[in-house]
């Protein structure tokens, strides 16, 4: 696993300027390795919710990326916030665990189970968001646009729709929290 | 919805969030305010400039502003996960408040000590210092939630430490009760009943 960490950390700096390719690219790179942890830790779990567990730790990356600091390695950091938000997923559904997650690389990453979370299902969840996030969210996530062609679509701004974006992400994140919570 | 969704919406939203620091701008115009309005009603001793000359009394006021400091800064540092933060080595300011202490009892007669103690304004002092770290803890308090502390209840005891030991180099200014007996102890008393208050509301509130 030697090189991944610089990797990681170049593709976090590079993120952090701006780069969403470089940024795609890290939490594409992120996600078989917390599923494997998610999935190893959390047996008792369905696909779906572990699956779900594995999403709450990506929002939590992303909305909390700014306390990264660019100077120290990225992955004490990614270790530190997959380990609370693992453990905070899993005593929200009733199962303590211990979580040691020392090294990412003790685990084997894992490829997601055939599809888990349908699209139905990304429905349902948006369905609890107020009606602009939601619809905001599914063109850029689900339909792929830019905030230049989501904005045309729903008449707003290039950037209304970037603060509009960051809001729905962070009501999405706090809705999953009190969700399991 | 779909992982891959998800982080296409992630890499899609330019957003910054704002820092831990650039939140904790507000903290010294807070304490601006709720220092400057204590101090407004209830005045500076006259007698300050002079009464820093004995070392016990600039220990008075030195002790709860290094306090202060260090508890905030190490609550930033608090706020990066990942991030180690030797809290531990905070035990060196109770350590000295009771070297002070002690001190102070080999300077009185033992049967003065209970007077010593008590002074003539404990029952105004612990309140006036809970209530005026009150609104830079609301300032501080809200600067955290930016950042991701691993130990929610930890970081807000420790916010609410450095606002209670602030609030209290504040008041010192006014309090012109120099015994170390009486200062170690209530001024001790209220940062910890701040620093109580952080805990619970970190509990609360620094979750994400």
């Amino acid at each position: 696993m030697t090189g991944t960490q610089d990797d990681w950390s170049v593709l976090m700096r590079a993120a952090n300027g701006g780069d969403a390719r470089a940024y795609s690219r890290l939490l594409h790179l992120v996600t078989p390795v917390l599923r494997g942890i998610v999935r190893a830790r959390g047996r008792a779990f369905s696909a779906e919710a572990q699956e779900d567990i594995v999403q709450d730790v990506l929002l939590a990356i992303h909305l909390k990326r700014h306390t990264w600091r660019e100077d120290s390695p990225v992955k004490p950091w990614l270790y530190a916030i997959a380990r609370y938000k693992v453990i905070d997923a899993f005593r929200a559904r009733g199962q303590q665990v211990q979580v040691p997650i020392e090294d990412f690389a003790d685990v084997l990453p894992a490829e997601p189970q055939a599809d888990p979370t349908e699209r139905s299902d990304a429905l349902k969840i948006l369905g609890q968001l107020d009606s602009r996030s939601a619809e905001l969210l599914k063109a850029v996530g689900l339909d792929g646009a830019d905030a230049g062609e989501t904005g045309r679509r729903l008449g707003m701004s290039e950037g209304a729709v970037r603060v509009a974006l960051h809001r729905a992400l962070k009501r999405l994140a706090e809705l999953r929290e009190r969700q399991v919570s | 919805m779909r992982t891959d969704d998800l982080i296409r919406a992630l890499a899609a939203d330019k957003v910054q969030p704002a820092s831990v620091g650039s939140r904790l701008a507000l903290l010294p115009l807070a304490l601006l305010v709720a220092g400057g309005l204590l101090l407004g009603i209830i005045g500076i001793r006259p007698d300050l400039g002079a009464a820093l000359m004995a070392p016990v009394t600039a220990l008075k006021n030195l002790l709860p502003l290094a306090l202060g400091l260090v508890a905030l800064i190490l609550a930033v540092r608090l706020a990066r996960p990942g991030v180690s933060v030797p809290v531990a080595g905070l035990v060196v300011f109770p350590l000295v408040a009771a070297a002070l202490f002690a001190y102070g009892l080999t300077q009185m007669q033992m049967a003065d000590w209970g007077r010593g103690l008590m002074g003539r304004t404990a029952a105004f002092c612990v309140p006036a210092i809970v209530l005026t770290a009150l609104l830079p803890l609301v300032a501080a308090m809200r600067a955290m939630r930016a950042g991701a502390s691993t130990d929610p209840q930890r970081s807000g005891a420790l916010t609410g430490l450095a606002c209670g030991a602030l609030a209290t180099a504040i008041y010192a200014l006014h309090c012109n009760e120099d015994n170390p007996l009486f200062f170690v102890t209530w001024y001790g008393l209220a940062i910890l009943i701040v620093a109580g208050i952080g805990a619970i509301l970190g509990r609360r509130l620094l979750r994400w």
